[in-house]
């Protein structure tokens, strides 16, 4: 069903919507003369394509927020981009929006890169109406008169089944679903190329969880917009994600098709989050992973998840795995599965 | 906290400039222990000598050293400003941290005392209590006086953190330990509270500061004892800017004007480093 | 005395808020009752959406805040009739919290360990000699996988959110309380932690103390619980075995609740995500506008 969705052979003519070529971002620290060196994003590669969902899924640290703001252009000391490209369809050739011209970066916000935050407090102003926020962000962007941009939002909403009646309000009238809906509904107005989700849904009660998420997708395939959505749980890149990265410790340790991972998960951690959740209706005792997430200002050599790893062999400690593609569309980066000419 | 400042100094030009002209003044004031003149007693010097390199700051019309003057004169002022200060911190402490944590009637009690003190206009209050005690009204009674009434604002911005803090989740781990309101608050809360503390007592130094020079100008306190205000008052009556003799009141006004800002840069730098809406928008958030 | 460890009888708490002219009433807790049996531990899953009241139900229990109307008797003591700090003492000795933020629960400017020696020390000094503390200490802290080694000498930020929460509940267990109050203690644990502190839950159960677990996630309630309460608006809706109810929930609401849980399976997923967006609108949620 996903694979249908979209094209699976992404064509050489046609450049992906986004690709993330080597990424490293540290965050350098000096405080009190000691210096500290954070290696939240180590060496990412990854394309997103035109028309899909591409979920990352990783825990707290493992830099899947930090990969998003080097996506987003939003790099501020102590974070530093030591390493690596990134290029959009729209926007290509400067190596990331953080090193493009602000021409170029004001001309692609919006337009073709939005963003659906997790508290949609931070975007919703407190102060001014739904309506003012709206023009505040997107009427730059569209052009024309403010009437046409007017009835291009009742028309946008509409569509996201929003009552127009939203645009009236403050912000802290809403319940919490119905305002991270109307940020949806903000992120979409300009039928961006690229929107950039993170945790969109994490803030929210399951009840609407799954609503707000069901309005994602349809929106998205509607426009046939690119996502790139960032979440920690599971459960939710199962319902929306089209292809999956799972991130450990500022590595991409799998990627693949989110059926063949939740079907066929090589890597052991990704075996690991699959398995380990609790369902209703399975009595089966289950456990935790020992140990805890590494210290990434002194991270373990090797395979970053070798220290909790079931199948952890001598090498694994020697030599960081490297990503290779074990079926099409499915990379790994363990030492169990075709590395360096074994297996 | 020495990390706290050694950013702070790095990352603001304007702390930068506060600290330095802090530091000189302190200088000027610690310099007081060496005057080789008694500070309250006058003719001492030939009067009236514009600056010179026998006397830098040139000496007034009742016969003092300006520089040795001066330098006594900002040891009292600035000492006057800590003690109001010290004391004022101590009230505004006990109030805002109980009535933040307490909550409930202990809160309403106490904000309604401390409203009162807000809006009392303190400056006839303080002629009038110079009328009524007169010559008992020594300098540290003075210090007491404004002590008791510069803590209410102060209070209040404590009441409010203390709020927050209670509402964190290792206030309660520390009730559930079995620690009592007064170890919470002091060993808990304390803590959490000290920076706004040190920038408050930094803009309530300034305040006191400036309202003892002026009821010294007017002459509503003991001018026999050298302080800023009380040398600017002592220039007045001999008209010291009619007659010509401008450096008694300029230097004092120069030193205290350089008191104030850098005590107010100061404020002001620590405030910004304290309040997280600031300081998030000096760091930045993601977009 | 009887043989209930904690009888939440008619419980209802009411907030007022607004000024002289205008005040309103916020029911929080809707006339709410339920018992736990001294002699059968359990873990009894409380399970709402935010707002439902399950906070102020735990804090009502905790003795935090006193019931509107009703009573709270915990092992034979009448919330309401608590009124000296000794009394208070020994409540909070047989009633400990464990708290949603473990990055929030230890003061962050104060040693880890503190908290140890403090509950330690004030709840159980009468009974132990002060050198055994530091050997109850390392023993508590074992039951949940650490030892004091690795805690002592250590702040907050030093440890992951899940070692953290294993050292709230050592800490929880210092004091030897009859009953443990969790307010979605995993929510805030990553999903590769999370299990292993969940698991502890069924230990300290085991170790014959009773746990009244908040959450809102229908899995883990169902994965660890033995009785689990549905709370809605204030109100239970639906209560009984923890696997019967979530297997096969009687109330409207609570089956709309157990079908929006998103599995990490395919079986359920992407084909029943409406993509026309029908159904959008019409959600249980309330609406905040006036």
């Amino acid at each position: 069903m996903h694979a249908q969705a979209v094209p699976d052979v992404p064509s050489e003519a046609v450049p992906p919507m986004l690709s993330v070529r080597d990424l490293r971002t540290y965050y350098r620290a000096n405080r009190l003369g000691i210096k500290r060196e954070v290696k939240a994003v180590d060496g990412i590669s990854l394309t997103v394509r035109r028309g899909e969902i591409y979920g990352l899924a990783g825990e707290s640290g493992s830099g899947k927020s930090t990969l998003l703001n080097c996506v987003a252009g939003a790099i501020r000391p102590p974070m530093e981009i030591v390493g690596g490209d990134i290029d959009f369809a729209f926007l290509s050739g400067y190596g990331g929006l953080h090193r493009a011209p602000p021409a170029e970066v004001a001309r692609v916000r919006w337009r073709h890169l939005s963003y659906i935050m997790q508290g949609s407090m931070n975007v919703l102003n407190p102060l001014r109406r739904l309506r003012s926020v709206f023009v505040d962000f997107a009427y730059p962007h569209v052009g024309g008169t403010r009437q046409q941009f007017e009835r291009q939002l009742h028309a946008h909403l509409a569509r996201l089944n929003l009552d127009r009646s939203v645009l009236s309000a403050y912000p802290h009238e809403l319940s919490g679903g119905m305002r991270q809906r109307a940020t949806v509904a903000l992120a979409t107005v300009c039928r961006p190329d690229l929107i950039i989700a993170d945790e969109p849904t994490t803030a929210l009660d399951v009840l609407v969880q799954k609503e707000v998420l069901g309005m994602i997708r349809g929106i998205q395939r509607e426009m046939g917009s690119s996502v790139l959505l960032v979440t920690h749980d599971m459960g939710v890149h199962a319902h929306v994600s089209d292809r999956l990265g799972i991130m450990y410790a500022g590595h991409l340790v799998e990627e693949a098709g989110t059926a063949e991972i939740f079907r066929n998960p090589l890597h052991p951690y990704t075996k690991h989050l699959i398995s380990s959740l609790p369902r209703i209706g399975d009595d089966a005792p289950r456990c935790g992973l020992g140990g805890a997430p590494p210290n990434l200002a002194d991270p373990p050599l090797g395979c970053r998840f070798h220290p909790r790893c079931p199948l952890a062999m001598k090498v694994c400690s020697g030599e960081a795995p490297a990503m290779l593609e074990t079926a099409p569309g499915h990379r790994v980066a363990c030492f169990a599965y075709n590395q360096s000419g074994g297996a | 906290m020495a990390g706290a400042i050694r950013d702070l100094f790095r990352d603001h030009a304007e702390f930068r400039i506060g600290a330095v002209l802090v530091a000189f003044v302190l200088l000027l004031s610690a310099l007081a222990s060496f005057s080789p003149y008694p500070p309250e007693s006058v003719y001492v010097v030939p009067p009236d000598v514009p600056p010179s390199l026998a006397y830098w700051f040139g000496t007034t019309s009742r016969g003092q050293d300006v520089f040795w003057e001066l330098s006594v004169a900002l040891r009292n002022t600035l000492l006057f400003g800590a003690v109001v200060a010290m004391i004022s911190r101590v009230i505004a402490l006990v109030i805002g941290l109980l009535s933040g944590y307490k909550g409930g009637w202990v809160d309403r009690a106490l904000m309604s005392v401390n409203d009162t003190f807000i809006v009392i206009p303190l400056l006839p209050l303080l002629v009038l209590f110079y009328f009524v005690m007169r010559d008992r009204m020594s300098w540290l009674a003075l210090a007491l006086i404004m002590a008791c009434f510069g803590w209410a604002y102060d209070a209040r911005l404590i009441r409010s953190v203390a709020m927050s803090l209670k509402a964190r989740e290792f206030t309660q781990t520390s009730l559930f330990s079995g620690m009592s309101t007064r170890e919470i608050l002091v060993q808990e809360h304390l803590p959490h509270v000290m920076p706004v503390v040190f920038s408050t007592a930094m803009n309530n130094m300034v305040w006191s500061i400036g309202l003892e020079v002026t009821l010294a100008v007017l002459g509503f306190t003991d001018v026999n004892r050298p302080t800023i205000g009380g040398m600017i008052y002592w220039a007045n009556q001999h008209a010291a800017m009619v007659a010509g003799v401008w450096w008694w009141i300029a230097f004092p006004i120069a030193a205290v004007t350089m008191m104030f800002i850098g005590l107010f840069l100061l404020a002001v730098t620590a405030n910004a480093y304290i309040d997280p809406r600031s300081r998030f928008r000096t760091i930045g958030g993601a977009f | 005395m009887s043989d209930l460890l904690l009888d939440v009888c008619h419980v209802s708490k009411i907030f007022s808020r607004g000024g002289l002219l205008s005040r309103q009433r916020i029911t929080a807790v809707d006339d709410v009752s339920f018992q736990i049996d001294k002699r059968r531990p359990e873990i009894l899953a409380v399970i709402g959406e935010s707002g439902s009241g399950k906070t102020t139900l735990c804090r009502m229990i905790l003795n935090l805040e006193l019931p509107t109307t009703g009573r709270l008797v915990f092992d034979g003591v009448d919330l309401a009739t608590i009124r000296t700090a000794a009394d208070r003492m020994m409540l909070r000795q047989g009633v400990q919290p464990i708290f949603q933020n473990p990055f929030d629960s230890f003061n962050p400017m104060k040693r880890l360990e503190r908290y140890l020696f403090l509950t330690q020390r004030r709840f159980l000094a009468a009974t132990q000699q002060p050198a055994s503390s530091k050997a109850a200490i390392d023993d508590a802290l074992h039951q949940v996988g650490l030892s004091l080694k690795e805690v002592s000498h250590r702040y907050p930020h030093e440890l992951s959110g899940g070692q953290l929460q294993r050292v709230a509940i050592a800490r929880a267990l210092l004091a030897r309380p009859k009953l443990i109050v969790a307010d979605e203690p995993v929510s805030m644990v990553d999903a590769s932690l999370r299990l292993s502190i969940v698991n502890l839950f069924r230990t300290v159960r085991d170790l014959g103390i009773s746990i009244i677990y908040v959450t809102h996630d229908l899995a883990t309630a169902y994965y660890i619980s033995d009785r689990i309460l549905v709370i809605r608006n204030g109100s239970i809706v639906e209560s009984g075995d923890a696997k019967a109810v979530l297997k096969y929930p009687q109330h409207p609401y609570c089956r709309q609740l157990r079908d929006a849980v998103l599995l990490p399976d395919l079986a359920n997923a992407a084909a029943d995500v409406p993509i026309s967006m029908t159904g959008v609108k019409g959600t249980g949620e309330p609406d905040r506008r006036p």
